[in-house]
């Protein structure tokens, strides 16, 4: 579907939902009409602001920290076979366990502020994080440090030009993961127990029943993952030629 | 690998490679952490509580009444929107790969919602359904529904071609394929899509307990928070985590003896 | 002639609890600059870990490995060049951009190196595939890209290891002529690990053939052959007689799988 095509989608589906909603076709308890979020959106935009500021920055912190904890771990764990096969089964049986249960626990420890939430979205996003890389490392073709020994590469053109290359694409994969559950996590932890950012504003507002803020705050949250899907799409097509040739590879043999 | 002395062999049946051994070291060290460091007091027990004390009281706890209320509610909520979501989804899921148009059209619409994360959207099913067990049931099977269908959709399209023209080689009716070869083929697949389905649930129901709700451990978590009841959280947390972990292994062993037949390079 | 490699008593021992194991025994042999040899010999005999010691890539336990009279204990990447058996080109890279490769790691200027390159894949007869990705190409031309890689930084000797391995049979015929015709144009010093006795029979001068257990050089044989090569050559009596002979040589050691 062109362009085009898909913004005239939407702005069909924004109309239906509109006249929906204007017909008294569905309750305006549980459904806002498109009208009544700019609405909110007009009368609260500071509020609204200040809060899609404060909730990027957590999620901002909490993806660097995910980001950073991840790959060094992953890689540290990934560079010995040992390590590797020893730990592996550890990280991704505590994918399984619903860490939200665990979020309570560090609100008793670290308090309701923006540390916990980081902290919480570190953790959240840095278990996939780790093991994919830990993946990575783990596997990538030897033969290829061969390759580059006999062509006399250097120790940082060794990492630079045939390891980090050779491992991306996978450690990539994981980011997307571990990105997505920090995000999720953080505005969870906003909801849960907060006294800012845009999921404390989603929460105050359905205790007043308030469906137009409700839906602001949902369609801002969502904005955000949206935009930082974005990115990540963009980051991956940056190299993706390298994934998509590596997939290729692998499979034309 | 030449021979090793007869002593030598007995001792190496006995004793598990050394990836094992480290790895039962390590979580002996971090349970033995768990234990120690708050007797010693190396950590501050009363914000946590050592190993023992916590497996006591959770023990404790499986004698109170409110406590087993509430391990119900939430384990009944997870089931029942489990085992309704689940073969509807699976059933839907096979409809859809199997028919071309419908793939077609609904495939993207279906990886779209993927992207977006459910929990942002709890608030409209409060205002739907409320904070009760209807809620938490139906918030639950939406959860169900998406993994499991994409996985199944994912599951009907792995089955290699070459099946059904081996298949018909040999004669088959219709019925003898789809139960002989497309059933065992889409099975690892399809149960890999159920175990992440279960997995999601209980985040599901769990963080709609602590969000807003009168009953369930969810709810009953929150609330010994905020009265700072470290053992009786520990306790629970540490059930909750042990059975998630517990049946995800299970699953996974059951999927991978089932799919033992695929060469994988990368599966984990 | 000049000797250009110098292969002296090297050995190759590694230990284990229930005795040390011979991958390499004395083996001693010395190559002539521009030469064209092969290697030969039963599975596991250790050609390919010789070829290692040779270029550096592996230590040997015992005696020396000499180039141009200089110790080999690392990879000599200016002057000696490995090709694998398994092309082992960057799948993120244009098949150009792989030939570069060498010249890049070592610093090479763009524009010369772009142009060497060029001039390599041309000699390799891939002119018309250099901005193709690895997954584009076939496996014969994946191996000539290997080649072109190898021969890049213009080293003395191409040292290569079963590289026709993974190829069918035309290929693998039409691309030794391929060889032929790089040698006799480049004139390198070539060294060829191959387990196709014709092969090694109808490119070389010289065929070191190996035997396994531990692995050694059983004999030196000379291949009195004109050149340029023919094919019509590998049905002559005097090929026959060659290939009889090494076939023997080899045949009497257990558990051989030759052609």
């Amino acid at each position: 579907m062109s362009r085009y095509a898909k913004i005239l989608l939407a702005l069909a589906l924004l109309a239906i939902w509109q006249a929906v909603c204007s017909l008294g076709l569905i309750s305006p308890v549980i459904v806002a009409s498109p009208i009544n979020i700019v609405r909110a959106a007009t009368s609260e935009w500071p509020e609204f602001l200040g809060a899609l500021g404060y909730t990027s920055l957590l999620i901002l912190a909490g993806i660097v920290g995910a980001w950073g904890l991840g790959i060094v771990v992953g890689a540290a764990l990934g560079s010995s076979e040992l390590l590797a096969r020893a730990t592996a089964p550890i990280l991704s049986s505590i994918l399984a366990v619903p860490l939200v249960v665990w979020y309570p626990i560090l609100m008793v420890w670290v308090g309701i502020g923006a540390e916990s939430k980081i902290i919480y979205g570190m953790l959240s996003g840095f278990f996939p994080i780790a093991l994919a890389t830990l993946n990575a490392v783990q596997h990538y073709d030897r033969r290829y440090v061969t390759l580059a020994r006999a062509m006399g590469a250097n120790t940082v053109q060794l990492f630079v030009r045939f390891i980090i290359p050779m491992t991306l694409p996978t450690i990539v994969a994981g980011l997307r993961v571990g990105t997505a559950f920090t995000v999720i996590g953080i505005i969870v932890a906003e909801m849960l127990a907060s006294t800012a950012g845009l999921g404390f504003l989603i929460s105050y507002y359905r205790t007043m029943f308030d469906t137009g803020h409700v839906y602001l705050g949902i369609s801002l949250a969502l904005a955000i993952t949206f935009v930082i899907n974005l990115g990540l799409t963009s980051l991956e097509k940056h190299m993706g030629r390298w994934r998509s040739l590596e997939l290729s590879a692998r499979t034309s043999r | 690998m030449a021979s090793h002395e007869p002593a030598q062999r007995r001792l190496c049946a006995v004793i598990p490679p050394p990836f094992i051994v480290l790895r039962i070291a390590l979580i002996l060290l971090i349970l033995g952490f768990w234990e120690f460091a708050p007797r010693f007091n190396l950590i501050d027990a009363a914000n946590f509580p050592s190993l023992s004390t916590v497996v006591h009281t959770l023990f404790e706890l499986f004698r109170e009444q409110r406590f087993l209320d509430s391990l119900l509610a939430t384990a009944g909520r997870v089931v029942l929107a489990f085992v309704i979501a689940a073969p509807i989804s699976v059933v839907i899921g096979i409809i859809i790969a199997e028919t071309v148009f419908l793939d077609r059209i609904v495939s993207p619409y279906i990886y779209l919602a993927m992207a977006v994360p459910q929990s942002i959207f709890l608030p409209i099913f409060i205002f739907a359904f409320g904070i009760g067990t209807l809620e938490k049931t139906i918030y639950g099977m939406t959860h169900v529904a998406l993994v499991v269908l994409i996985n199944t959709i994912a599951a009907v399209r792995s089955v290699p071609s070459g099946y059904l023209l081996a298949a018909r080689s040999f004669g088959a009716t219709p019925v003898q394929i789809y139960w002989k070869f497309y059933v065992p083929a889409m099975l690892p697949s399809l149960l890999t899509g159920l175990r992440l389905g279960l997995i999601l649930d209980v985040i599901g129901v769990l963080v709609a307990e602590m969000y807003a709700s009168q009953d369930g451990l969810g709810q009953l978590i929150l609330s010994w928070s905020e009265s700072f009841r470290m053992k009786e959280m520990l306790g629970t947390v540490l059930l909750i985590s042990i059975c998630t972990i517990a049946v995800n292994e299970l699953l996974r062993g059951w999927e991978n003896h089932l799919g033992r037949w695929r060469a994988s390079l990368s599966e984990r | 002639m000049a000797r250009v490699i110098e292969v002296i008593k090297v050995g190759k021992t590694y230990p284990h609890p229930s005795g040390p194991v011979y991958a390499l025994d004395n083996i001693s042999f010395s190559v002539e600059d521009g030469q064209f040899v092969s290697i030969v010999g039963p599975s596991g005999c250790g050609k390919s870990t010789l070829l290692q010691i040779l270029s550096g890539l592996l230590n040997a336990t015992d005696g020396e490995v000499k180039v141009d009279g200089r110790l080999v204990t690392s990879p000599v990447p200016g002057t000696i060049a490995v090709v694998f058996q398994e092309a082992l080109l960057l799948p993120w890279k244009t098949a150009l951009a792989n030939v570069e490769l060498p010249l890049e790691l070592r610093g090479v200027a763009t524009e010369q190196r772009r142009r060497r390159s060029l001039e390599m894949l041309d000699l390799v007869g891939l002119t018309h595939a250099v901005g193709r990705y690895p997954h584009e190409l076939s496996g014969g031309m994946r191996q000539r890209v290997s080649i072109a890689r190898g021969l890049a930084p213009d080293p003395r000797i191409v040292m290569m290891d079963e590289p026709f391995g993974s190829l069918d049979e035309q290929t693998r015929t039409r691309m030794g002529d391929e060889l032929l015709r790089i040698w006799e144009t480049t004139r390198k010093t070539i060294i060829l690990i191959t387990h196709s006795l014709s092969e090694a029979i109808y490119l070389s001068d010289v065929v070191e053939v190996m035997g396994r257990d531990p692995g050694r050089i059983l004999e030196e044989v000379r291949i009195d052959l004109p050149r340029p090569r023919r094919l019509d050559m590998m049905g002559s009596e005097v090929f026959g007689q060659l290939r009889n002979r090494i076939w023997h040589l080899i045949g009497d050691q257990a558990g051989t799988t030759v052609d």
